[in-house]
């Protein structure tokens, strides 16, 4: 037998099924070729025919300067949120991973709620509350507001790590005269860095993207989607394609670093001993 | 790594398992735990409670009136048509997440079953990439494509298939297609880790046993990959009864469907608040969203348990 009989699959079938995959692909790629072929076109109104090469769209984003500041704003912000919801996603995955106790199958699946709520809800919630405590309209507010739609994810790919964990290892330690504090940053720590890695990039990306909680109670000082996004009221212009263009380049980078942590991470899962980590 | 570990004092045995009962369990918990309950709980109970409020004098005053929720079910289907932009949401977002599921289970096959090992990591992330791009900014980037003078209304009219420029911008197909390229890249990465996770020796058996290869998938494959089309359905609805940007951006508001030019309930909470910056009505709107997601997600579980 063939491979492909072995796979069941005729030849008919299978050059369907590549057609369809190149025109999902075209379906994918399309807004993102546009966005970087546009911002050097030589248009105030992209369209075709083509009508030149230029740089004065980057030039636009630079005196202006509106998109940058939020955009550096963003990059400050974004990344601090993420680390925040790293190191308490670390420690609270490792506490459902490690412990048993009463309620916990409850507290992991409480744990994962705040994803399940549209943030367009949590975003009119915030507000609510940071208005009482007067910490609305700042940049502090959106990092508040943040670290809680990232811990999910954050606590749930480090759990995902932790239970690829063989459980001796840290038994060792303890038999080998460790403390718990001891083994947890001895042993559990390395151990969790690929996991602790791919959901700081993750959270940084969802926390990088996000409009409505960040328009809701970012104030006077937005973020990059939301300066965007009043941009995007005011005046089109293509300098908003090589706004794209620059966001696009520090998401290739960071496409890097998933390719070599996160998805070795959720591509591992099954080779590993399958867990009831996720509730 | 210069610390020693005092080995010297052997340790019993029933101090080598996990202490149950240890404070690190404590430790380690309570950050999560409070965050959420301040930063969480806490904003949610406050949206409820707010809705309750009333204005006077463009002042939020704490209360118990219904006055906010009298006033949105009075114009329900007059002047403010809540009603109407609700089963909007509900219509928009039900296709666009079944639509999501149709177009990419096909997609996530090819790419498990079709491409080779070591191709596979390549092409998904390529696939996912797009999640990594300003959602923002991609629609802005379907503007440009979709527009009555855009990329593909251009290109088909040189082709000579169309005359007129298709409509697709400022109707609610111009959301849906801003939202699925938004939900696509995530439930093809669902679909794609539960169907890689299929049992292969079932699959051989079913074919061994004389199944066609469309009975192998209706039999065995479908039924297999049920939870990861659960979990995509579930994603897709929350997110695109909570997006915004789409209806705004591609939909131009009060796009067209089969129900008529309403816009999205989303976008009328969003826009409700800029004009008015109406807290107390806002929350009550936003509480109504809760109330509708409950129900969604209750219907939803149900259904899967009862599959199982």
């Amino acid at each position: 037998m063939s491979t492909q009989q072995k796979r069941g699959i005729d030849l008919g079938l299978a050059i369907a099924g590549w057609v369809y995959l190149l025109l999902g692909f075209i379906f994918l790629m399309l807004p993102i070729v546009t966005l970087i072929a546009f911002s050097f076109e030589n248009a105030r109104f992209p369209t075709l025919p083509w009508a030149g090469w230029t740089m004065q769209w980057y030039q636009e984003l630079l005196t202006d300067g509106r998109l940058l500041q939020s955009l550096q704003r963003s990059l400050i912000v974004s990344p601090l949120a993420a680390a925040a919801a790293t190191v308490i996603g670390f420690f609270a995955a490792y506490a459902l991973n490690r412990f048993n106790f009463p309620g916990k199958n409850l507290l992991s699946t409480l744990f994962i709620v705040p994803i399940l709520v549209p943030p367009l809800i949590l975003g009119v919630a915030f507000l609510g509350l940071l208005s009482r405590l007067n910490l609305q309209g700042q940049i502090l507010s959106v990092f508040l507001a943040h670290v809680v739609i990232l811990m999910p994810t954050a606590i749930a790919l480090i759990g995902l790590r932790l239970a690829q964990m063989p459980k001796d290892i840290e038994e060792a330690a303890w038999n080998l005269g460790a403390n718990e504090w001891q083994a947890l940053h001895r042993v559990i720590l390395p151990w969790a860095i690929p996991g602790i890695a791919g959901a700081w990039l993750l959270a940084f990306t969802f926390s990088f993207d996000e409009f409505i909680i960040a328009w809701f109670v970012s104030g006077f000082e937005p973020t990059l989607p939301v300066s965007i996004y009043t941009f995007l009221g005011a005046n089109l212009s293509p300098s908003l394609n090589a706004m794209g263009t620059i966001v696009f380049g520090i998401s290739v980078v960071l496409l890097i670093g998933v390719e070599l942590l996160l998805l070795p991470l959720l591509l591992d899962r099954q080779s590993s001993v399958q867990k009831d980590e996720t509730a | 790594m210069t610390q020693k570990l005092p080995i010297s004092t052997p340790r019993s045995p029933a101090r080598w398992l996990p202490q149950e009962t240890s404070l690190l369990k404590y430790l380690c918990l309570a950050p999560a735990i409070i965050y959420d309950s301040i930063f969480f709980l806490l904003p949610l109970i406050f949206l409820v409670w707010i809705g309750f409020w009333s204005v006077e004098n463009y002042r939020a005053v704490p209360g118990f009136s219904l006055s906010n929720y009298l006033d949105i079910f009075s114009q329900f289907f007059t002047r403010s048509r809540y009603g109407f932009a609700i089963a909007q949401s509900l219509w928009v977002a039900f296709t666009t997440t079944a639509l999501g599921i149709l177009l990419c289970y096909p997609f996530a096959m090819a790419l498990v079953f079709l491409v080779p090992e070591r191709l596979q990591r390549l092409l998904l992330v390529l696939a996912i990439m797009p999640f990594w791009t300003s959602y923002i900014l991609r629609l802005y980037a379907w503007q440009t494509i979709l527009n009555n003078n855009g990329l593909l209304n251009t290109l088909l009219v040189r082709l000579n298939w169309i005359k007129d420029p298709l409509q697709i911008m400022f109707t609610q197909w111009g959301t849906r297609i801003g939202l699925l390229h938004y939900l696509a890249p995530i439930m093809i990465l669902i679909l794609y880790l539960v169907l890689r996770n299929t049992d292969r020796t079932l699959m051989g058996a079913a074919r061994n046993l004389g199944a066609t290869q469309w009975q192998t998938f209706w039999r065995v494959v479908l039924p297999l990959s049920k939870p990861g089309i659960l979990y995509s359905a579930v994603f897709g609805l929350i997110i695109s009864l909570g997006d915004v940007l789409s209806g705004t951006i591609l939909g131009g508001g009060t796009g067209q469907s089969i129900l008529g030019k309403f816009p999205l309930f989303s976008a009328i909470i969003l826009n409700e608040y800029a004009a008015s910056t109406n807290l107390p009505r806002t929350s009550a709107l936003a509480t109504l969203l809760i109330g509708i997601m409950i129900v969604i997600l209750m219907t939803g579980f149900k259904l899967a348990e009862s599959e199982q």
